[in-house]
This record gives structure tokens, C-alpha cells and sequence, in this order.
């Protein structure tokens, strides 16, 4: 009898240790690794806020120090430029097009500014004000399959505009009845494999579908911390297969849904450690089925495979 | 990691305590007795356990301390940003660029920019100087060099496990701050300052040397104005005279001006036409720029008291108004000068002094910069001069005086601190965070300041958005702002997030000042301080307020860029409130004390009531009848202080209290007066038609008069260096010196901080003293002269210091950085920056030293003491190896942190662990693995084993009888026992233990004793041993054993068949 009691205080001690680890197991989180740091030298951030990949699956990053940097997908630092003025604001938003070239909405200066993949500054449009072709404080930028470019913006100005392939205005949309209260900052925009624009509502804590044309879907999710809900979604991103991931700041989470906007699970929790998260900007897919979060406040960016 | 700090090296705090492992060897010789009865595995296992118990509370009493070793260098830079050596920039850009551009990979970089301030440029990071090129900051205060505070940031900032050096560049013209005691500061803490020295010459140079005018003049009297001009060539120039601030006109030939190399000397006369201080500024202007190297030095000033009858300066907001009060003080022979708030112009201390009390009728303390209020605050308490106040919607607790220093020296408080209800304000501060530098510090401090300005009656909530978990909060939960100290504190403590949309904070703001705590509040404000970039609230929202009665006060921060006017602009607009853009940090402090007022209506009584006297004896009531009073239409309700010099001759009766109308009292050498209503076009119509009007301001005014009883001293005054000498002759009327006089005095700097000084008599009525003067500005001297006791007047002298000694040194001082370098031990760099050596590693690694002796306490002697004991009383293998096992994981888990590691750490842990356990129970698995295999057939087989060990226990006994010393048995079976197992005799002492031998309640025979166990006690003369060996149901017992077993081994035979 003692044996067995033995063996069983044994089992049960093993067993509290593996869970009495006062933060998520490392093991059972998918975090695979994370990089960055505070800093202002190369390869750390001061409050990066946005994250794109590239096709050969490099990620990159732009920060508070206006800088956008370029990682191997392993995180190793390989290269970095400056956004050109910097002195009334920082970028919030970065999308790659399909030819390698890299759309950074340069938020405070109301414009979009593109650049090549070496950095070098290639074209901008836009300008400030609230009429047709201006913006206010631009939020991120998405382009469909026939290259049309579609931008979201705030600041009472709270709409998508869609721009030509050569940056000329087309439309602007946002307002219907069917959404019952207006965008309220839409921070981030992806358009899925359907061609059906998806944009991350943010201070009305949910998602909204278009069709490309600027017609509402639907709507997904509202206010809360909950599985079918938000806390400011501040980032969208979308699989081959459908998957769409959200980035929530105000909920600290990263949210998987479907293709139909089911959700399927969610991961994350405010902290400092691995696996926790802090203020989060924004995430996307990455290559083998990765998956970056930039944990703004944490000043790093994560790597999970979830 | 732990893992690593193992192999690092330990100290020991007190390592006199190591002599406690000396008990080792006592331990063995002893415990060789007292484990006799373990096998041989276990004794020498117990052994090394206790010794290694003994080493390990030594160890821990001896102060174990891990030391940690570093040789990564971490480098400071310290850049002089100073005015002297502006021209110098590039070359210091260019030396530190150069100098950590190879730098170690570990090797980090820090830059501390200074002139009068230091400030981080770059915290100490890898990677060199990460700024990028051509970026120079914009420094505030370059007329000042303080080296000192640069080393003491950087000996903050400096990371405590790499080796350290600071390298100064600088032309060490240090004038602020003690340089060498810093440095010896530096020296102490081995860190080297190494130098590189900027060396440039001025060749042409014109200053102001100085500028003298006599301390006291009279009134219509011609005064000369000595001008001292320096001149390092001969040059030529204008030279102009301002009075006041007004030019002088002069005949050309004084203004035009032809200097030699050398010291020049001019004297221009002028007469004196007003009392009061009178300013003399004089600035030469050469005629060839070229001559000139630095134009800041180029004037200088000094300033005359004029003597003559006293003046009060009334301040009004409304001079229509208060010109009834004027004329009537003019009508008692009090001189008067009226003046409109709106033309303050620059209204410093040496402005003030110019007049014997100030009114100060219904205006706001917004109207007065942080500096005014403290001249004012000084005027009294150290001029020795008057004060009132008078009431008004602007005035007291409603025109936002709450926690001014001024609110400090009047006898009244401008809280309601009695018990009654009075109407409440409540103020909502919405804090978003400020992209600009320190915009979140400013955003604090101005939340600060509002908690200050509003009453304490009031309500005060703060919201802001925070981070883990994200979302918005009331960081300060709306409430009664009875505790300033521990809702600043809060403030303090907050961490101000980028808020997505200013729409949350404001459905807060108003669910709780609509139905939560504030919603009885008469007036209720926000005030949102952002720089703008949040989203915009719904329109239904901002309806809400207005419905509400909400205002909303917007303040957009962002000087230096980054700003968005238009929502909070709109916010403002809509709600009824203001909005700022606020430019400047400086313009903050009054934003806030406007926006503060508008919760302060509820103190304003608009009734008409009679004012009571209750005290007839005050001064001011002198020849003033109480019945004949007339009505006042109202007043500020204000609450007297606490204290016993203070005077309230007037009174408001209320049925739940007194309100003062009229409070006095001395406030140090000054007097303040408190007249809580005024604005006598709305509530004093009554008074200034009362016969008395004007007796009784008279009254009031010429007691708070600073009494000017001149004292006719000769004064002079001189700078040398950074010392003023004050120089007083003192005769009386027939020319004899006056001897012994007691002089009190307070001189006040240009900051309005009151200096230490004394006068010390060097000479018959030669009286001197020595005033510190390292800063550029005015220094006013407010001397009291007694004799025997007895009050002979007041005198006012002062210096001028022209400019700040940045602007007068014309050549590095070398020999001052040489001294640094000498101090600290350290090196005078090669200014080619690649041979420099900037990161040489010629310094001693750096040693962190933490105390380990609580780890060791935890995670070792904790654990090996639990082994020790379970080495000798647990009997089996198999329970034993499973303690190790635990202890092994949890030290490497816990002890060693092992779960931070990743999933191979917690692998490790596991196999590394598993390997100990099974390495202890590896003999003795075998039966074990059968029980649990199977069952009852392990019974059998473990009877089988026990029955043929009983001869050999048997023998072994007899064995043990025939060595009466109790000697070990060698090489035993570990399962064997001499006591004979009981079944089920309900002995209480049923557990494994050495003494008891192998004894259990186990049905069917103990499976410990047959998986083995600790040896029992050999010791024959031991009761229990006694009695284990004598009882006859021993036998019986055994036999039974044997019994079942046939029993079980038939069972299975018949199963089997």
C-alpha cells in the first residue's frame, strides 16, 4: 500500500509541477521563437507597429522609429531604410503587392508611399483632406487580384477608397444602412482568394465583408473577450485556404475564423512573457504555416506555430 | 540562467562561518555509530548526505554570494552642447561616429547631451551610435555648462555588468554644478573619464564687462551710469541706454563710441523722475560684426531704488470698476496706480518692490505665469511687503487659486473645509498618450496640476487607456479629491496607452456623471489632453454631453509635429468647452488653471448679505462702527486657516457657519488681507456710497504697507567671479560709526529662491557679506536694521549679473579637464577618433555580485536534508528512489529554472531525473514489476523468495547476537529482516522504518519487506529489538506467511489447470 502511495504522490507531484508553471508551457503555446527587443539599433524595435511577408517569406516591420526592417523568417535581421519625414507621425500600415513592391500607409502624412523592395522610394499618392483622392490619417492598403488598391482611413473620415492600378481615385465606400453605426476606425484591410474585401473595424469592435465593388456583406462579431468577439481588431490577414486571422490590441489575442467567418479558435493573454502578448498591432501568415504577431508594447515580434 | 551561474565562481560575505565545516569529520565519526544498522549503500549514501548538509549550512552561513564576471566595455559619451563651443558640434559628431564605428559586438554605446541640463541622447545599446548623422538636438539652456550633471546621468544610466569609462568631450568651461566632486564621485566607482579636449580661440571679442548705477537715489536727483565695455582689438560702436525698457535718446557723441584694446570706461548722467526701481540696460553694438565673436555678451544692466512717497498697485480685471477704489485711497492720500491685468507686461520681483502693497481686485491666477505667483509669494514673505485680495467670480477658490503659492501666504483657505453642502463640481480628465517627447510626462503633469486647482470638495476621476489587459480605465475612479497626494500619486503611476477612439473614454465619462458618483454635481467638465490622433466620438455621443450639460475642454499637445486639431477642436465646439493647442510646455500651467475655473461656480454666493464683526478689535476696523456696515451682494466662500495669527474682523453668518468677509494676518516679514467680496458695480454698490468707504480701505491698505523707513546707509556692491559683495557703511546723523547693528537679511536669486546670507562687520560701521551668484539675472537684497533691539528701517540693494559666465570664456580651460582625467585615472585621448582607443579593453571586467545563499537554502539544503532523511527511513528502494527522482526534478525544474527553458529543458529535467531514480531502484525493480505485472502471482513468488531468505535472516540474526557491538551486516540481502512480519496485529507503529523493521498491514504478507527495506536496528539491546526477538507470535506469524503462500501458489496451479 505504501508503494502505491509513493508511486501516486509521485505521479501527482510530477503532474503539479507541469502545471503549477505559473505561465503558459512553452511547449504547449506554439510559440517558436520571438525577436526583437527595445532598441534602436538593427533587428529591435521602438513600438513596431505593422508587419507584412514577402513572397520568399522575409517579414517586415515598421516601428515607431520609422523605420521598416527586414527579417529572415527565422527573425535574423538582413536589411532596414527610413520612412522619409517622420517628425509628425509614424506608418501603421505596410501590405506587399503581388511584384515585390511595398505599399506603407505613412499615416500622419496623409499618403500612401511606395517603395521597391530595396527601399527605395518609387511613387506616392494622395494627399490630406476629406474630399475624393485625400485622406485622413490612412490606416493600411489592400490590392486584389486585377491590382486595384483599396485604402482605409479615419479621423472622422472613417471610409475605404479604391485607387486604380496607375493610383487614380475610383470610389469611395463605407457608410450603409446595413451596418447600423458607421466604421469607426477601420485599421487594417485583406482581400481573400473570393474577392471579398475584408476590414477590421476597430473602435466598433467587429468585422465588415464588401464586396469589392464597396457593397456590405456582413458584419462579424462585436465588443467583448469572448470567442465570437473583439477588442479593437487592429489587423487582418489571409491564408491560401481561407483562413483569416485577426490581431485584436485591445484583447491582447491573436482570432482564427473561417473562410465564412466562423470562428475557430483564439490564442494569446495580456502579458510579457512568450505567448503573451501586449497592445498587438498586428500579425500575419508567414511561411510553413507560421504565424508573426507584432507585439507592439512588448517591442518584439513573435513567432508561433499554432 | 542558474544553470550557467553553477559554474561561475562564489565568495563568501563572511567567510569565518566556513569553519562550521569542520563539524564534517565529527559528524562521520559519530553518525558511524548511529547508521550502523543501514547496509552499506545506504550508510555511506546517509553519510555523504549529512556532510554535504553541514557543507551547504555553511555554506549559507557564510553569506554565499554568486559573482559574476564581465569584460564588455560600456562607453558614455558625454557632448558638450554648450554655447561656447556650438561651432564645435560636427567635430564632436564626427570623433564619437568614428570612434564606435567598430566597436565589439558586445561592446555598447551610450550619449549624454548636455549644456545647463543633461539628457540621454542614446541609453547604452549594441551596435554603436544608432542616431542618424547630421541629427543634432535641440538643446534648452545651452548659456550654462554642467558637467557634473552629465557624469551623475551617465553613472545612473550605465549598465551594472559590463566595465565602464565616460569619454567628455568638452572645453571645460564647467560654470555649474561641482565638477571634481563628481568626478571624484566617478573615481570612487573606478569608472575613468577619458578626455577629448575642444580647443578653439576666440580672436576678436567684445563684451559688456559691467554696467554700475548707485543702489538709492531720490527722486529729480542726476545719477551717473558707469559703462565698463572689453575689447580684445580696438574696434568702434553704438552704444545704447535703456531705462525701464525705454530707450534713452543721448547726444551722439555719448552713443557714438571708439573702444582701445582693453577696458573702456563711460559715464552718461541721467536724472531719476519716478520712484520705484528704475532699470539701466546698455548694449554696444560694434560697428564690424567681424570684431565681435559672441553677441550675447554684449550688454549688460543695473538698477537704482529711487526713493519717494509709497505706491499701491492695484490690479483689477474690471478698471471701471476698482477706479472707485482708487480715487478714494488717492482721496485718503494712499498713491495709487491702477493697472489692468491684461497689462502685466513684465511684472517681475524688481517691479513689485517698486510698491509698498499690491490689491489684487478679482482677477484669476491664469493671468499670472508660475513665476509671477512666486515673486509674489516672496514680495511678501521676504520683501516684507502687502497683499490682499479681493472677491469676485474670478477671485479666491473660483478664480483658480486652489494650490498656488499665493493661496500658501493669505490668511484664508480657498477650500471649504467645514462640513455643509454646497454644490459640487466633478472634472474628468481623458489622458491619450502624446506621440511628441515626454508628451506623456506633460500629460501627467498637467493632470496633476488640475487635481491641485480644484477644491477638495470637488470630484475628480481620471481615465485613460492601459495596457495588460488593453482597454480604457478609470485609473482614477471619479470620487471626492479629499486625498490630492494619493490621487497625484496614482497619476503618477500610470501608464498612459495609445487609446483607439476617444468614444469608450467619454461613454465612461458620462455613464458616471449622469448616474454614477458625479451625478448630483452642479457643474461637471472633461478635459481630454491628447495629441489628436484617436477616433472621433459618434455624433449621438457628443449630443449626449450637451444634453448633459457636460462641457468638454479639448488640449491638443504636440508641439514639434505631431498633432490632429480637427476632432478635438470639433469635441470642444460642440460641448460648450475650449480648446488649446498647446505650443509650448510652458503654456500648459494656465490652460489648466482656466480650465479649472469652470468648476469652481459652486463657490461663488450671489445673495445679498450683512456682514457681521467678529472681531472689533482688529486694526482694521478701527473708527468703523459694525452696525453701520452696509450690505454686500455677495462673495467667495473661502475658509479661515487654521491658525492663531489669523484675524477675521468680518464675518458672513450662515445657519451652518461663518464665512470670512475680512481675514488678516502677518505672514512672515509681510502682510496679506482677505476681503472675500468686491466687484462693486455688482456687489458693493452699497459700499462705495458708505460715508466710511474710503476711511476703511485706507486703513486696510496702510496696514499692509511695507513700512520704507529709509536707513541711510552708503551701499555698494561688486561681482567678482561667482561671489556679489554687499558692502554697507553705517553712521547716524552725527557722522559716528554705528557699531554692533543686527542685520537680517534675505536675498533672493533670479529663481526666486531666498539664498543664505549674512552680514559680518569687517570694519568700525563696516558691515559685509558674500552672495553665491552663478546664474544671470537680478539679485534683490531686503536688509532689516536694528540696534539695541530697536528697528532703525529696511534697505534694498542689489546686483545685476549681465550674462551667464558661458558667454564670457574665451579659451578652453584645460587644466580643469586635465584634473578630471587625473581624478578618475583617466586617459587624454587622441583626437583622430581611429586612434583613440575608445574601446580599449584595458579595464578590470566588471563583478556582479548577488547573494545565493537563500538558493542554496531552498534548492539544496532543503532537498538534501529531505534525502537524508529518506535514505534511512524509508525502507524501500523503490519509495526511496521515487523521493530522489522528485527532488532531482524539482530542483532542476524550480531550483534551476528549467521550465523557462523550452520543452528540452523540461525533457532534460525528466530524463536526467528518471536516470538517478532508476540508477537507485535499479536492483531492486524486479519485484516490483512482477506485483504490478502479476498480482497475486507476485505474491507467491515474493513468499517463495521470503521463505528462502528466512534462513539467512535466521542466521544473520544469530549472527547479530553473537556481535553484541551491533555491527553492520555485510552484503545482506536488502529485503532481509530479523523481526518477523505481522499480518494484521494492529500494531501502531506500522510504517517502514529502520527500527521497526519491515513491519506492515499489508493483507497476504508486506510487499515492502519483500521488495526490500532498511535494515532493522542491530542494536540487541534495544526494548523493541528485544521484543521483536523474543515474541513467540512471531513464529505463529511466519508460519502463517508460509501458509498462504502454499495457499496462493495451489490457487494458481488449479487456475493454470
Amino acid at each position: 500500500m505504501m508503494v502505491r502511495k509513493f508511486i501516486l504522490t509521485g505521479i501527482i507531484s510530477v503532474t503539479m509541477m507541469a502545471f503549477s508553471c505559473d505561465r503558459p508551457a512553452l511547449t504547449g503555446n506554439g510559440v517558436v521563437g520571438s525577436f526583437g527587443g527595445v532598441g534602436l539599433a538593427s533587428g529591435s524595435f521602438n513600438y513596431p507597429r505593422a508587419i507584412s511577408v514577402e513572397k520568399s517569406g522575409a517579414i517586415l516591420v515598421v516601428d515607431k522609429a520609422g523605420r521598416i526592417q527586414r527579417f529572415s523568417p527565422d527573425g535574423e535581421f538582413l536589411s532596414s531604410w527610413r520612412m522619409p519625414e517622420t517628425s509628425k507621425g509614424k506608418p501603421v500600415g505596410l501590405t506587399v503587392h503581388e511584384d515585390g513592391r511595398i505599399f506603407v500607409a505613412d499615416t500622419h502624412y496623409h499618403r500612401i508611399l511606395i517603395f521597391n523592395p530595396e527601399g527605395e522610394l518609387v511613387g506616392q499618392f494622395g494627399t490630406n483632406g476629406n474630399g475624393d483622392g485625400e485622406f485622413q490619417l490612412p490606416t493600411d492598403v489592400a490590392i486584389d487580384d486585377d491590382g486595384f488598391i483599396y485604402v482605409s482611413e479615419y479621423n472622422g473620415n472613417d471610409r475605404i477608397t479604391k485607387w486604380s492600378p496607375s493610383f487614380e481615385f475610383v470610389k469611395s465606400f463605407g457608410e450603409s444602412e446595413v451596418l447600423g453605426k458607421r466604421l469607426n476606425r477601420p485599421a487594417a484591410l485583406a482581400i481573400d482568394g473570393e474577392g471579398i474585401l475584408w476590414v477590421a473595424d476597430a473602435c466598433n469592435h467587429r468585422i465588415v465583408r464588401f464586396t469589392l465593388d464597396g457593397e456590405v456583406i456582413d458584419t462579424i462579431g462585436h465588443r467583448g473577450r469572448g470567442e465570437d468577439e473583439f477588442r479593437y481588431p487592429y489587423d487582418i490577414d489571409i491564408r491560401d485556404d481561407g483562413t483569416v486571422l485577426i490581431c485584436e490590441y485591445g484583447g491582447d489575442r491573436l482570432h482564427w475564423l473561417s473562410a465564412t467567418g466562423e470562428s475557430k479558435k483564439n490564442w494569446g493573454g495580456s502579458g510579457r512573457e512568450l505567448g503573451e502578448l501586449s497592445g498587438p498591432w498586428g500579425a500575419a501568415f508567414g511561411v510553413d504555416g507560421r504565424v508573426y504577431v507584432v507585439d507592439s508594447m512588448n517591442s518584439r515580434v513573435q513567432i508561433i506555430r499554432p | 540562467m542558474m544553470v550557467f551561474a553553477l559554474t561561475l565562481p562564489f565568495e563568501f560575505n563572511e567567510p569565518v562561518w566556513l569553519w562550521v565545516c569542520l563539524l564534517v569529520p565529527l559528524l562521520l565519526v559519530t553518525s558511524r555509530r548511529s547508521l550502523a544498522g543501514l547496509d552499506p549503500v545506504r550508510r555511506y549514501a546517509a553519510l555523504l548526505l549529512r556532510s554535504a548538509l553541514v557543507i551547504v549550512l555553511a555554506c549559507c552561513l557564510a553569506g554565499l554570494q554568486r559573482v559574476q564576471r564581465n569584460d564588455d566595455l560600456t562607453v558614455m559619451f558625454l557632448m558638450d552642447r554648450s554655447h561656447s563651443v556650438q561651432a564645435m558640434q560636427d567635430e564632436q559628431e564626427h570623433f564619437m561616429r568614428e570612434a564606435s564605428k567598430d566597436l565589439p559586438a558586445d561592446d555598447r554605446v551610450g550619449v549624454i547631451d548636455f549644456a545647463r541640463h543633461a539628457f540621454l541622447e542614446q541609453q547604452p545599446l549594441k551596435g554603436g551610435y544608432v542616431i542618424p548623422a547630421g541629427r543634432f538636438p535641440i538643446m534648452q539652456g545651452t548659456d550654462r555648462t554642467d558637467v557634473a550633471s552629465a557624469m551623475r546621468l551617465a553613472m545612473a544610466m550605465f549598465p551594472h555588468d559590463t566595465a565602464k569609462r565616460m569619454v567628455l568631450l568638452s572645453d571645460g568651461n564647467d560654470n555649474m554644478g561641482n565638477l571634481l566632486e563628481e568626478a571624484r564621485r566617478a573615481a570612487a566607482d573606478g569608472i575613468p573619464v577619458d578626455i577629448v579636449p575642444l580647443r578653439y580661440r576666440h580672436k576678436n571679442e567684445v563684451y559688456f564687462e559691467r554696467v554700475i548705477a548707485p543702489t538709492h537715489a531720490q527722486k529729480g536727483e542726476q545719477i551717473p551710469v558707469r559703462m565698463v565695455v572689453h575689447t580684445d582689438r580696438a574696434t568702434s560702436g553704438t552704444l545704447l541706454l535703456y531705462v525701464n525698457g525705454q530707450l534713452l535718446t543721448l547726444p551722439e557723441e555719448s552713443t557714438r563710441l571708439s573702444l582701445h584694446a582693453g577696458d573702456n570706461t563711460f559715464v552718461v548722467t541721467i536724472p531719476v523722475l519716478t520712484t520705484g526701481a528704475q532699470t539701466f540696460e546698455a548694449v554696444f553694438r560694434p560697428d564690424d560684426v567681424e570684431q565681435d565673436t559672441i553677441a550675447l555678451n554684449n550688454s549688460a544692466s543695473a538698477f537704482t531704488f529711487v526713493s519717494g512717497p509709497s505706491r499701491v498697485l492695484l490690479i483689477t480685471s474690471n478698471a471701471d470698476s476698482d477706479r472707485v477704489l482708487a480715487n478714494a485711497l488717492e482721496s485718503e492720500g494712499v498713491g495709487v496706480e491702477l493697472r489692468d491685468v491684461s497689462d502685466l507686461g513684465q511684472f517681475d520681483l524688481l517691479q513689485m518692490v517698486s510698491y509698498t502693497s499690491i490689491i489684487l481686485s478679482n482677477v484669476s491666477a491664469s493671468n499670472f505665469t508660475d513665476d509671477q505667483q512666486r515673486d509674489l509669494v516672496t514680495y511678501v514673505k521676504d520683501m516684507g511687503s502687502g497683499l490682499i485680495m479681493l472677491g469676485g467670480d474670478e477671485s479666491f477658490g473660483a478664480g483658480g487659486w486652489i494650490g498656488s503659492p499665493v493661496a500658501e501666504i493669505m490668511p484664508v483657505s480657498f477650500e471649504i473645509k467645514h462640513k455643509r453642502v454646497i454644490p459640487r463640481g466633478a472634472l474628468v480628465i481623458i489622458s491619450h498618450s502624446c506621440e511628441i517627447p515626454r508628451g506623456n510626462f506633460w500629460g501627467k503633469e498637467m493632470a496633476k496640476r488640475s487635481v491641485d486647482t480644484i477644491s477638495s470638495q470637488d470630484y475628480v476621476g481620471v481615465l485613460a487607456y492601459t495596457y495588460s489587459p488593453g482597454g480604457e480605465n478609470w485609473e482614477v475612479p471619479l470620487d471626492l479629491a479629499t486625498n490630492k497626494a494619493a490621487v497625484k500619486a496614482k497619476i503618477d503611476r500610470m501608464q498612459i496607452g495609445d487609446m483607439p477612439d476617444f468614444g469608450a473614454t467619454m461613454t465612461m465619462a458620462l455613464r458616471e456623471l449622469t448616474v454614477g458618483r458625479g451625478k448630483d454635481a452642479a457643474q461637471k467638465h472633461v478635459i481630454i489632453l491628447s495629441d489628436g490622433d484617436a477616433s472621433a466620438p459618434s455624433n449621438s455621443l457628443v449630443q449626449d454631453f450637451v444634453r448633459n450639460k457636460i462641457t468638454v475642454s479639448t488640449i491638443a499637445i504636440g508641439w514639434g509635429g505631431h498633432v490632429m486639431q480637427a476632432t478635438l477642436r470639433d469635441i470642444a465646439k460642440k460641448t460648450g468647452g475650449k480648446f488649446y493647442a498647446a505650443r509650448n510646455p510652458k503654456q500648459l500651467p494656465q490652460i489648466f488653471s482656466k480650465e479649472s475655473k469652470v468648476i469652481k461656480r459652486p463657490l461663488i454666493v450671489d445673495a445679498p448679505f450683512q456682514p457681521a464683526v467678529l472681531d472689533a478689535h482688529s486694526e482694521l476696523l478701527a473708527g468703523v462702527d459694525g452696525s453701520s456696515l452696509p450690505a454686500l451682494g455677495g462673495m467667495v466662500l473661502t475658509s479661515p486657516k487654521d491658525s492663531p495669527n489669523v484675524i477675521i474682523p468680518l464675518i458672513r453668518p450662515t445657519d451652518d457657519g461663518e464665512d470670512p468677509v475680512l481675514a488678516h494676518w502677518q505672514y512672515e516679514l509681510g502682510k496679506t488681507v482677505a476681503f472675500t467680496s468686491g466687484q462693486w458695480e455688482v456687489w458693493g454698490g452699497e459700499w462705495t456710497s458708505w460715508s466710511k468707504y474710503a476711511k476703511f480701505w485706507a486703513q486696510v491698505v496702510r496696514w499692509t504697507m511695507r513700512q520704507d523707513l529709509p536707513a541711510n546707509f552708503d551701499t555698494y556692491t561688486r561681482i567678482d567671479g561667482d561671489t556679489a559683495r554687499i558692502v554697507i557703511d553705517a553712521l547716524d546723523k552725527d557722522a559716528s560709526y554705528l557699531n554692533n547693528l543686527q542685520l537680517s537679511t534675505r536675498v533672493i536669486n533670479p529663481n526666486g529662491v531666498t539664498l543664505p546670507v549674512k552680514f559680518v562687520q569687517t570694519g568700525p560701521g563696516k558691515y559685509e557679506a558674500s552672495v553665491p551668484v552663478d546664474q544671470a539675472g537680478q539679485y534683490l537684497a531686503n536688509v532689516q536694521i536694528r540696534h539695541n533691539e530697536k528697528y532703525l528701517g529696511t534697505l534694498r540693494t542689489g546686483v545685476t549679473v549681465p550674462f551667464s559666465p558661458e558667454y564670457r570664456d574665451l579659451v578652453p580651460n584645460e587644466a580643469m579637464l586635465r584634473q578630471v582625467s587625473e581624478i578618475t585615472n583617466g586617459r587624454w585621448l587622441n583626437e583622430i577618433p581611429e586612434e583613440a582607443g575608445v574601446f580599449k579593453h584595458d579595464l578590470p571586467p566588471s563583478e556582479s555580485k548577488r547573494p545565493a545563499w537563500d538558493w542554496a537554502l531552498a534548492w539544496l539544503l532543503l532537498p538534501i536534508f529531505l534525502l537524508d532523511v529518506s535514505v534511512r527511513r524509508l525502507a524501500s528502494w523503490l519509495a526511496f528512489s521515487i523521493a530522489v527522482e522528485v527532488v532531482v526534478l524539482i530542483v532542476l525544474l524550480f531550483g534551476m529554472d528549467f521550465r523557462y527553458g523550452g520543452w528540452s529543458y523540461f525533457f532534460g529535467a525528466f530524463v536526467v531525473a528518471e536516470l538517478v531514480g532508476w540508477s537507485v531502484r535499479f536492483r531492486h525493480i524486479g519485484p516490483f514489476y512482477n506485483y504490478l505485472t502479476h498480482g497475486v502471482t507476485a505474491l507467491a513468488t515474493t513468499g517463495q523468495r521470503s521463505e528462502a531468505s528466512l534462513g539467512q535472516l535466521k542466521s544473520s540474526r544469530n549472527r547479530g547476537k553473537d556481535d553484541r557491538q551491533g555491527e553492520a551486516v555485510q552484503q545482506a540481502p536488502s529485503f532481509e529482516t530479523d523481526e518477523p512480519l505481522q499480518l494484521s496485529d494492529g500494531d501502531a507503529q506500522q510504517k517502514f522504518d529502520a527500527k521497526g523493521g519491515g513491519r506492515g498491514k499489508l493483507k497476504g504478507g508486506s510487499l515492502v519487506d519483500s521488495l526490500g527495506g532498511a535494515k532493522k536496528d542491530q542494536d540487541k539491546d534495544s526494548p523493541r529489538g528485544k521484543k521483536g526477538a523474543e515474541d513467540p507470535d512471531n513464529e505463529d506469524a511466519t508460519s502463517r506467511l508460509l501458509r498462504a503462500k502454499r495457499r496462493a501458489r495451489r490457487d494458481m496451479d488449479e487456475d493454470n489447470k
